[in-house]
């Protein structure tokens, strides 16, 4: 869609939808979490994660850390549109900075019927290194946390196994520039 | 614990107003503001205007700011009251208007049980204002108002509402005055205090190498301040560059200067839009390549290098990707611009483009503006072009409502100063223009103000003739009657088979008898020799007016892009045939 110009652009840099972790630091204040995402809703962005907490309480500050896809173009638009927002102090994409980590935490709970299908989960716990959170006769609860791409492996691998029953929460991703 | 120092919620507002130099506000009274009308009886730096409907107050406010350029103010009631200026409000952030709105609000204890006229104000204004407010600690009143002032009127401009719930107007607190609150800068968001000499560097290297140059001109240009305009018209007598503006940017340039290509986009004038689309270099300052003017995107004045002045961050790369911008204020920039010019002394070498101008003046031949005045029937063109010969010597501001009558003010109407043209672009609010002409006469007390209007957008505002009366506010109201939703009637001829669906305006009132009702005064011109007459009339006379301009029902509004064409294909009279294939796509399109 965007205009041509005498200047080259990079082809991919305008076409390709992808993954975007954005950090948000924002005024702790009522409506805020409204604010971005009816801003999100109202001009037809994704939203595919979201977290909020106070991160400075003498500061009264949070961070949001938001992942969306979209275009660079549509990214680049999103944070624009974040930083006019008035409690709004920076907007980040991640991707953007020279270094950054991100992490997600997941418990799981698994209920499973026999010793084989047990056998097979404490495998891939322990390849996975998650932390048992509680473990009863037929149900073990598991806290694994890393990157979203690391709980997706595990979670595809304990899919493999057959006749168990899973159950998840995620807390979504959050990063921070190094 | 009653102290000498404490005040009313009420009290701190109208001190905060009066800080803030306010001296005019529209509103409409009801439950949940009445301590804040009880504090407004008891004092006289303030003029409150009653409007007869909130929606008069929120245009009134918009007309006052745009042709004054302070913030325009209003105060409405909880629930209805606000409902009732969510429309406004869109239309202040679409068009960059600097409005403050204080709002009722049931009791804090009431809050979310659905009290009566209990509404989420906050919740249904977030989309439609810059920033809102609900304060419900009466010591953090002071500080949110002056906070609101300054948000609504730094970089770009916006609506900003303030929700008071009841008992927060009664409870009291220390006032804060302005001078002592200091804001954080994170919020009001005023755009880089530096003008970035690289950008200027290369502006001016490229306006020495380019050979078709063009400034594009829109209303950020007018937020700037007048001093924009100044800074312009220097910039492009210098230059000799050809410029064409944006609806809003109308009266930032002389619109009779030679160098003025007049209005761009859907309908505007065929050489502007051919030069944008033929230029190699585009200065685009502080508008937003909206599609009312870009046409179709990937046919969008595809040889220029692009450079973009526009405050808000925003705008830049949104719709169009540009090569070079800047977030800071035009003024600074212009300046800047000029002084680097000035100190380097830079010879503007193909100071005269002259093959450009030549092929410019080619296309003016083309006269896309004629229109064929017969000798019964006025045509509304006409019309428009003897109020302006007959007003142009007055210090004029015109208002107007949305459609066919909008766009011929723009093309016939000319401008030479910014603040004068008082329109709702973005939104395209019918009935605005009333309200808006209320408040622009309350600024300007002793000017002309012409609202210049259709008989349909009219009648959505039309209780606020009685405002404009009760003030005596000699507001003008020159209506180019045709009968008909003339802008829909149009696209209704040229892509849905001339299949008038809905949009004759049947059972019209008399306006004449209508205005008298109102104990306004109603002239009327039915046929071109009573033009002059009406409108000479309608001067003339110190009180409000409504002219019923009878004017031909099937004229259409040209040139025009039709809707998904681009600039070069557009439509110059009804003689002109459109693409099928971009009338196809453009059906979909608005």
């Amino acid at each position: 869609m965007s205009s041509t110009s005498v200047y080259p652009t990079p082809i991919n840099a305008f076409k390709q939808s992808k993954r975007s972790v954005l950090s948000v630091i924002v005024d702790n204040e009522p409506g805020i979490l409204a604010r971005i995402v009816g801003l999100f809703s109202g001009r037809g962005y994704n939203i595919e994660a979201l977290n909020v907490t106070v991160v400075d309480i003498k500061n009264n500050l949070s961070r949001i850390t938001i992942e969306t896809l979209g275009e660079e173009k549509v990214i680049s638009q999103i944070i624009a549109q974040l930083e006019k927002l008035v409690p709004v102090h920076s907007a980040t994409n991640l991707a953007n900075l020279s270094e950054s980590y991100e992490a997600e935490i997941c418990l799981v709970k698994i209920e499973f019927d026999n010793n084989e299908q047990d056998q097979k989960i404490l495998n891939f716990a322990d390849i996975y290194r998650s932390r048992t959170v509680q473990k009863r006769q037929n149900i073990v609860v598991y806290e694994i946390s890393g990157t979203s791409e690391r709980i997706n492996k595990f979670l595809d691998d304990l899919n493999t196994i057959g006749g168990i029953k899973v159950e998840l929460v995620r807390s979504g991703p959050i990063g921070l520039g190094i | 614990m009653d102290n000498e120092n404490e005040f009313t919620g009420a009290d701190i507002l109208l001190k905060a107003l009066k800080d803030q130099e306010v001296d005019t506000i529209f509103g409409y009274p009801g439950g949940a503001v009445l301590p804040i009308y009880d504090a407004i009886f008891g004092q006289n730096f303030l003029k409150h205007v009653l409007v007869r409907q909130e929606a008069g107050a929120v245009h009134a406010a918009e007309g006052y700011a745009r042709s004054s350029g302070k913030v325009g103010v209003l105060l409405v009631t909880s629930g209805p009251g606000v409902t009732n200026v969510v429309t406004g409000l869109t239309d202040a952030l679409m068009d960059s208007i600097p409005i403050v709105c204080i709002s009722g609000q049931v009791p804090s204890h009431l809050i979310g049980t659905d009290a009566f006229q209990e509404c989420d104000t906050t919740g249904i204004t977030r989309p439609c204002t810059k920033h809102n407010y609900l304060v419900k600690d009466v010591s953090k009143l002071s500080e949110t108002i002056h906070e609101a002032f300054k948000i609504a009127s730094s970089g770009r401009p916006g609506p900003v509402l303030i929700d008071i719930p009841k008992d927060v107007q009664f409870a009291k607190s220390k006032y804060i005055p302005k001078k002592d609150i200091s804001f954080r800068e994170h919020r009001i968001k005023a755009g880089s205090k530096n003008v970035d000499k690289n950008f200027v560097q290369e502006l001016v290297n490229h306006i020495k190498k380019s050979e078709r140059p063009i400034f594009y001109v829109g209303g950020g240009c007018l937020n700037s301040g007048p001093q924009a305009s100044q800074e312009l018209i220097k910039l492009v007598n210098k230059t000799n560059i050809p410029i064409t503006t944006t609806l809003h940017g109308l009266g930032c340039f002389p619109g009779e200067d030679k160098s003025s290509l007049g209005m761009l986009g859907m309908h505007g004038n065929y050489e502007a839009n051919l030069a944008m689309n033929k230029c190699d270099l585009m200065i685009n300052v502080g508008a937003r390549f909206d599609d009312r003017v870009t046409g179709r995107l990937d046919a969008f004045s595809p040889d220029s290098v692009k450079f973009h002045i526009d405050i808000d961050q925003s705008s830049i790369n949104k719709n169009v990707k540009v090569d070079f911008h800047t977030n800071t204020d035009i003024t600074m920039t212009l300046k800047e611009i000029n002084s680097f010019i000035e100190s380097n002394n830079i010879e503007l070498e193909k100071k005269d483009y002259t093959n450009w101008w030549g092929q410019i003046n080619d296309w003016r031949k083309k006269e896309c503006l004629h229109y064929e005045q017969g000798e019964e029937i006025i045509k509304p063109q006409h019309a428009i072009s003897r109020l302006y010969d007959l007003t142009t010597q007055k210090d004029t501001f015109i208002t107007t409502e949305v459609g066919q009558h909008q766009m011929w003010a723009a093309q016939y109407y000319k401008f030479s100063k910014p603040n004068r043209w008082i329109t709702s672009g973005g939104l395209g609010t019918m009935g605005f223009g009333m309200p808006a002409a209320v408040g622009a006469q309350m600024a300007n007390p002793d000017s002309l103000v012409i609202d210049i209007a259709g008989e349909a957008s009219f009648l959505m505002n039309i209780q606020e003739i009685a405002t404009a009366v009760q003030y005596k506010l000699p507001i003008k109201i020159f209506i180019l009657n045709n009968e008909y939703m003339g802008m829909v009637r149009q696209w209704q001829e040229l892509l849905h088979g001339s299949r008038y669906s809905e949009s004759y305006v049947d059972a019209l009132p008399d306006f004449k008898k209508l205005a008298e009702s109102f104990n306004a005064v109603g002239v009327r011109a039915k046929n071109i020799s009573e033009l002059d007459d009406a409108i000479n009339e309608m001067v003339s006379i110190d009180r409000p007016v409504i002219a019923d301009i009878w004017v031909d029902k099937k004229e259409n509004c040209f040139p025009m892009i039709p809707s998904g064409a681009a600039h070069h294909e557009m439509l110059l009279s009804k003689y002109d045939k459109e693409n099928p294939e971009n009338q196809e796509k453009g059906k979909v399109l608005v």
